[in-house]
């Protein structure tokens, strides 16, 4: 009998051959190939429902699928499924985006006359299947060099109005931007393989057992810390492997890539930023969390860096014009909240922030995307205002999504991000205090978020239209209007899936993720991870207790002052951009804090510089020695080839002469003239 | 009977004068016969010793080497009319073009 876990690799196979059919035969499909993406990616959710109903009465499912290198001792590379209760959530949320979006597309793509549909949905298609493929993935090699497929589908994906100037750059920016990260990605992922010659994510056999083994003194000959205490050593491979999780999640310093992705398509946007590539990079973290647990160094780090890029894309949100340009802000932001939850010891946090979040932010882009077709394609928030009675479905799941987003009760966000700083501050106040700068960075970062937030959509939908177009704005069909109710709802609902705030308060056990997380592969499970964190890195040591409601209150009064602030200032008729008054500050903030700059006066004046360097040497020196060697033969050549006169009697008396010489020297020899 | 002491002087004087032929002559069909005065001074060398040693294998390779001879001067003869359609001339001096 087939298992529903027999299954598994149709849900990436299902998209896939949705890529494939838009690609071979997508112009003679109706609709460009969108229905075909529509029924692969519907199919590939209903599989992993069922999978996900399968997870939850406490069966999991790894296998190896097809080694394609097998070493000589130990080490196989494969391709495997693991299925347990973290990657069966993520498959239900990826598919669910992903078939929301095609959905979406329909309306914001086929029914705006756009070219080269079969492109974007072949597009769409192999971006889902490269993601389920990461998600499901069950060794480090797999994952990475799925990661790498999802990064490609981006590029092809944000540069898919080639013919304009902005989004090819963008997709490049986005390509190399990230693949800088993946460069210590891959590294590590050589260094993970050289030190435990296994990249497996599960099992007593898998990389973090194994170097939990080794850090406790259990004799492990077959890890290699080459010289380094194990320590440091797996704290180095984690923070390499964080190369890759920084890139593609965007996080600071190379979040600038995340911005400017915003020149592809809307309904790609959303695909990014919710469910695939930029939730890759921290659901990498999540999946090997085993092993970042193993060194506190790297979760500081981690942490640090989180609640830095949630505080810095916070401030940065606040400026911009453009409604998409603020929601990216917004994406950059809130992973930072999640890489701080995983940094601080919140697991389960930071994986309920990580599925909140996906809804939220997919109904928000798709929100703007709305906004975005009524506005006959301008992004600007100054041309619009006063569409709330134009488009109330759009309106009120806008709304939803940014309740959710700013972090007001009940909505998800709220209940979501609260716990992430909750568990950082807990951990903080061991006496860690990297922690409690990263938890300081993420509580002033909520009151941006609820500013941000709100003067968005007061400026888009509240005060008076400020254009033509936005006095008559165009209608939206059901194709649209569908995917952002069920968008909507789950943004207001997810939150109660884990009410840790209630359940401390009233005993109740209503931590449903909490518990949910809790089975699994042994060693794949939250509280193992409670463990290492306890034992390893010195988490919740000195047993501190802390009343969910205070740190809660705070940070819901934070949330309710940026949307305070953002009420008086902008939901007026006429609103006039107050940022205006904050000066060269504005300015600064405005260009990013001057990134882009320094990274591309990195790249021009730095390492080209070096290139020009290395390339005189390469010609000059190294070239040089080669030209040189083969120079002497060419002027010996050309010298000695002049005995080759063409002429029979020169060529008949040097035989001459050759012969009676060898004869003479036989001669003299042999002794035949004594 | 003559011994072959005289035989092998006569070769020797022979191939000597082919030699002499081809090292100083400039004539594409002087050189053509100077390479048959060598051939032929190997020629008496090889009957000579058959002469010497009674047996016959050396006359039967004289035999050969003429059969050989007439087929290369078929060829020499060839060449050097082929030369003349190129040069308009049979000096061997001046068919220098196959060189560096």
């Amino acid at each position: 009998m087939v298992g529903i876990f027999d299954l598994a690799p149709v849900i990436i196979l299902l998209p896939f051959i949705s890529f494939l059919t838009a690609l071979a035969i997508g112009n003679r499909l109706p609709k460009g190939g969108a229905l075909t993406g529509i029924t692969a990616t519907g199919g590939s959710l209903l599989i992993a429902i069922a999978t996900a109903v399968a997870v939850s009465g406490g069966r999991v499912y790894t296998a190896t699928i097809y080694t394609w290198a097998s070493g000589l001792d130990v080490v196989n590379l494969t391709f495997g499924v693991l299925i347990d209760p973290l990657s069966a959530m993520m498959l239900v949320i990826v598919t669910l985006v992903s078939f929301l979006v095609h959905i979406f597309s329909l309306g914001y793509m086929n029914d705006e006359g756009e070219v080269g549909l079969p492109r974007y949905y072949a597009g769409l298609g192999l971006f889902s299947a490269s993601m389920l493929g990461f998600v499901v993935a069950d060794n480090l090699l797999m994952a990475f060099m799925f990661f790498e497929l999802v990064g490609l589908c981006s590029y092809l994906l944000i540069g898919f109005w080639f013919r304009e100037p902005g989004p090819p750059s963008a997709a490049k920016k986005a390509f190399l931007v990230t693949r800088f990260g993946d460069y210590f990605f891959l590294i590590g992922v050589v260094a993970v393989f050289a030190t435990f010659g296994t990249a497996a994510f599960s099992g007593s056999g898998s990389f973090p057992a194994l170097a939990e083994a080794a850090l406790l003194g259990e004799a492990a000959e077959s890890v290699r810390t080459f010289g380094f205490e194990p320590q440091l050593w797996f704290t180095i491979i984690g923070l390499l492997i964080l190369g890759g999780v920084v890139g593609k999640s965007a996080q600071f310093p190379l979040h600038t890539w995340l911005p400017d992705a915003m020149e592809g398509p809307t309904p790609v946007s959303a695909l990014i930023h919710a469910a695939t590539m930029v939730a890759a990079g921290v659901y990498l973290v999540a999946r090997m969390y085993g092993f970042y647990a193993l060194s506190p160094t790297a979760l500081a780090v981690i942490a640090f860096f989180g609640g830095f890029t949630a505080l810095v894309a916070a401030t940065m949100g606040v400026v911009k014009r453009e409604i998409k340009q603020v929601l990216a802000y917004s994406t950059i932001s809130q992973y930072g909240y999640i890489m701080l939850g995983l940094g601080g010891g919140g697991y389960v946090a930071a994986t309920f922030h990580l599925m909140t979040h996906a809804f939220f932010k997919a109904l928000l882009f798709l929100g703007a995307g709305s906004v975005i077709i009524a506005m006959h394609h301008t992004e600007d928030m100054w041309e619009m205002g006063g569409l709330k009675k134009k488009l109330p479905v759009t309106y009120y799941t806008f709304v939803t999504g940014s309740l959710a987003l700013a972090g007001i009760i009940p909505f998800a966000g709220f209940w979501s991000k609260d716990e992430v700083l909750y568990e950082t501050l807990l951990h903080g106040l061991d006496g860690n205090t990297i922690l409690l700068a990263a938890y300081a960075m993420g509580l002033i970062a909520v009151f941006f978020t609820g500013f941000y937030t709100f003067r968005m959509v007061f400026l888009t939908f509240h005060g008076n239209p400020r254009s033509e177009t936005a006095r008559e704005p165009e209608n939206v069909g059901m194709n649209i209007k569908i995917p952002l109710t069920i968008l909507g709802i789950l943004a207001a609902t997810t939150g109660f899936l884990n009410m840790t705030p209630v359940a401390k308060l009233t005993g109740l056990h209503i931590e449903f993720l909490h518990k949910w997380l809790e089975h699994g592969f042994t060693g794949l499970t939250v509280e193992h991870y409670g463990e290492l964190l306890h034992d390893v890195a010195g988490y919740g040591a000195t047993g501190i207790e802390l009343s969910p409601i205070l740190p809660g209150a705070v940070s819901l009064g934070l949330a309710l002052a940026g949307f305070l602030l953002a009420y008086q200032l902008y939901n007026v008729p006429e609103p006039v951009a107050h940022t205006d008054r904050l000066g060269s500050l504005k300015t600064m903030v405005y260009n990013n804090y001057y990134q882009d700059e320094y990274q591309v006066w990195i790249a021009t004046g730095f390492t080209q510089p070096l290139a020009r360097v290395a390339s005189k040497l390469d010609q000059g020196v190294i070239d040089g020695v080669v030209n040189g060697v083969s120079g002497v033969s060419l002027f010996a050549g050309s010298r000695v080839r002049r005995i080759q006169t063409g002429i029979v009697s020169n060529y008949a008396a040097l035989l001459t002469l050759g012969l009676t010489a060898l004869l003479v020297g036989l001669g003299l020899m042999g002794g035949w003239f004594v | 009977m003559l011994t072959p002491q005289y035989y092998l002087v006569l070769s020797a004087a022979v191939f000597c004068t082919g030699l002499f032929g081809i090292l100083t002559r400039r004539n594409a069909l002087l050189f053509l016969m100077s390479v048959e005065l060598m051939l032929n001074a190997a020629n008496i060398n090889l009957i000579a010793f058959s002469y010497l040693w009674g047996n016959i294998t050396g006359q039967t390779f004289g035999l050969f080497v003429m059969a050989l001879a007439a087929a290369e001067v078929a060829i020499g003869i060839g060449i050097i009319l082929v030369l003349y359609r190129n040069f308009d001339n049979v000096d061997v001096t001046d068919a220098t073009t196959m060189r560096w």
